[in-house]
């Protein structure tokens, strides 16, 4: 099916490449979206950089952890209301 | 028991197996609604003392961690007795476009290769303490918490169409700042200019 279909152009490519690395497009989307990033070298760089940059964004998740003051804090805010487990 | 008709002890195991693990995202969601360790702090402690008040309202099954930034955001929007200021993108699309330029910038001056080889870790937690709101809620919920645009717009009381342009925009002012932090390096060139994609 995939092989008769028209590649994407550019532009369209471009358009959906956040949705596609995001992974928010239709399963038909995700694959002509894939294949045009596969075989475009125009655009292979873009893809390469927004999987980069998320992956960036998402390994800030490690230096802000919720501080266990704080943590403390809201176990005993919890028991006061009536938590019971220890 | 308790008023729902759960034993107590079922009740309090429940909610600390399934809501108790993930202080460290809700705190994480809390600061970068707040943006100040404090807030963030009562912010943490309010959205936790909400939800064991209103645990027999969760469903089981169901997403413990969105119920807590659901929980956590209004939480906020009612302390500050904010009234939430819709922004208007027109057209998403755009949005997306102009997303590739500044990639096209960025792979233009050289940014791009910062991402590979230097550490952008704190530079990126403090260009994303500074993002402006909603764009910074977003950003995090999607990006960092791994929220689906469906789970950031029910999070958020926002349509789809509005989380994705609003990461859109997020995303590309955390560009920007990179670009401006890497010029401020001395690891890439200034004003490079923009490409637009090409037809194929």
């Amino acid at each position: 099916m995939l092989e008769n279909t028209p590649m994407l152009d550019c532009r369209s490519a471009m358009q959906q490449l956040w949705d596609y690395v995001d992974g928010e497009l239709t399963p038909e989307r995700m694959q002509l979206v894939r294949r045009h990033l596969t075989e475009c070298a125009h655009c292979h760089p873009h893809e390469e950089f927004a999987q980069r940059f998320i992956a960036v964004l998402k390994a800030t998740r490690e230096e802000r952890r919720c501080p266990n003051e704080v943590r403390a804090k809201v176990m005993a805010t919890l028991r006061a209301e009536g938590l019971t487990f220890s | 028991m308790n008023d729902s008709g759960t034993p107590t002890d079922t009740r309090d195991a429940d909610f600390a197996r399934e809501a108790l693990p993930y202080m460290d995202d809700v705190y994480r969601f809390a600061y970068s609604l707040t943006r100040n360790p404090a807030d963030a702090d009562d912010l943490v402690q309010e959205t936790y003392l909400r939800a064991f008040r209103s645990w027999h309202t969760f469903q089981h099954g169901s997403d413990a961690r969105r119920w807590l930034f659901t929980i956590c955001r209004n939480a906020f929007l009612r302390s500050r007795e904010k009234v939430r200021r819709e922004v208007d993108v027109a057209d998403g699309d755009m949005e997306a476009i102009a997303a590739a330029m500044t990639q096209g910038e960025m792979r233009a001056d050289g940014t791009d290769q910062l991402l590979s080889r230097v550490d952008l870790g704190p530079a990126l937690s403090k260009a994303l303490d500074e993002l402006s709101e909603p764009f910074r809620s977003t950003v995090i919920l999607v990006d960092v918490e791994d929220q689906s645009y469906d789970a950031a717009s029910e999070v958020l009381g926002v349509p789809v169409g509005t989380v994705r342009s609003r990461l859109f925009r997020g995303r590309r002012q955390l560009q920007d700042r990179l670009r401006e932090y890497a010029r401020d390096a001395g690891f890439a060139s200034a004003g490079a200019p923009a490409k637009e994609p090409h037809d194929a």
